[in-house]
């Protein structure tokens, strides 16, 4: 009977954990929008902009909202690093794909990049959120025009396209509700939850 | 009263301290890193049997960094300086590519220590002056630095003996210390 409480209550109450990946080639401001989230989502946290420097490793940030917590890993995006990048594919729920919406010489760069990512077979069905950021800058193109550009290259995952900018911070909370939201109906959650409490996280 | 002022002030100044382990093996140069960020050059060390400690102060964080000696007998001994540490740097040789693999043991045997569990990472990718060194992604690949996933962690190119990359992975390091997230 106790048990039977017990499960509701851990039904009712215990937040799912999901793990997001935040990719995108160098200068995207991946750890930029990752800081902002860090303030947004918890008050007081997180850096500056101007105090962010390259990654070459990996940075954390935990969250919580109403409904789920929340685990990004934000990677380095530099040429030489993005090997790495698919180390971290089987574990994450989805991925947020951070494009430099002002800047259209990274285009093609990012273009190339979120092929690879997409066709990666440890991230099928992760739903993708593509961040068309730096929405602050002049010139930058918004989630509709970016939408145009890459539309073919995209398959029958669920994803869709958010103006951001990691600034100012417009646009992160409809893009984080957005992926809450696909990750709880996900297969894959299902997937990864099934497999959960395999050891071997250092 | 007087101790509530201390921590206003430090908390307005941002003056923070940290404990920092410096660890790697033997003759991967973790003794000329250290004197060269405290003191800004080069000393001739020997082999460190038991430990140097000093002081760093940089971008108002004191960084009380403690090298320890390498030498396979010794290792066993870097446990008792494990408590209460904020972060590991950890430095390997990239020029000694034989013994990369035991760099990568010794590194993730000392990532399951309990009282590491809360440190962050960050590698030094020591000696890139020597030829043949590796580079910060071919370090990455065989120290496996991708399987740590619940705690952050930076690789940064460096060399001890010209003094390039020490403080970049510094600028990280407070970065992460302050923004205080994982």
């Amino acid at each position: 009977m106790f048990s039977l409480f017990y499960g509701l209550w851990k039904y009712v109450f215990t937040k799912d954990e999901f793990r997001v990946l935040i990719l995108g080639v160098d200068k995207a401001g991946k750890t930029t929008l990752l800081e902002k989230l860090k303030s947004m989502y918890l008050k007081g946290e997180g850096l500056p902009p101007d105090r962010v420097v390259p990654t070459v490793g990996l940075n954390i940030g935990r969250i919580e909202d109403a409904k789920a917590k929340l685990v990004f890993w934000d990677l380095g995006g530099q040429v030489g690093l993005r090997t790495i990048w698919e180390k971290y594919y089987e574990e994450a729920h989805a991925i947020m794909y951070v494009i430099d919406a002002a800047t259209a010489s990274s285009f093609e760069d990012s273009k190339s990049a979120l092929e690879k990512v997409i066709h990666h077979e440890h991230l099928r069905g992760a739903p993708l959120l593509i961040v068309a950021n730096k929405q602050d800058l002049p010139g930058a193109i918004d989630d509709e025009e970016l939408a145009k550009f890459l539309h073919q290259e995209l398959d029958e995952r669920p994803y869709t396209f958010q103006a951001v900018s990691a600034y100012d911070g417009r646009g992160i909370k409809s893009g984080i509700d957005w992926l809450v939201e696909q990750m709880e109906k996900s297969k894959r959650t299902e997937t990864l939850q099934a497999r959960a409490g395999v050891p071997g996280q250092i | 009263m007087g101790i509530v002022f201390t921590r206003l002030f430090s908390s307005v100044f941002g003056n923070r301290e940290a404990r920092i382990l410096v660890l790697g093996l033997d003759n991967a140069g973790k003794t000329t890193i250290l004197y060269r960020l405290q003191m800004g050059e080069v000393v001739s060390t020997i082999p460190t049997i038991g430990f140097n400690v000093e002081t760093v102060q940089y971008n108002n964080i004191k960084f009380q960094v403690w090298d320890l000696g390498g030498q396979t007998s010794i290792r066993p001994y870097w446990r008792c300086y494990f408590p209460n540490t904020q972060a590991i740097i950890y430095v390997v040789d990239s020029s000694d590519t034989d013994r990369l693999v035991t760099a990568k043991e010794e590194f993730h045997a000392i990532l399951e220590e309990d009282e590491l569990k809360g440190a962050v990472v960050l590698v030094y990718a020591n000696k890139q002056d020597l030829p043949g060194a590796l580079d910060d992604a071919a370090i990455t690949e065989s120290l496996e630095l991708h399987k740590i996933k619940s705690r952050q962690w930076a690789i940064f190119k460096t060399s001890a003996i010209k003094g390039e990359g020490l403080f970049e992975g510094l600028d990280w390091l407070s970065n992460t210390l302050k923004s205080g997230s994982s």
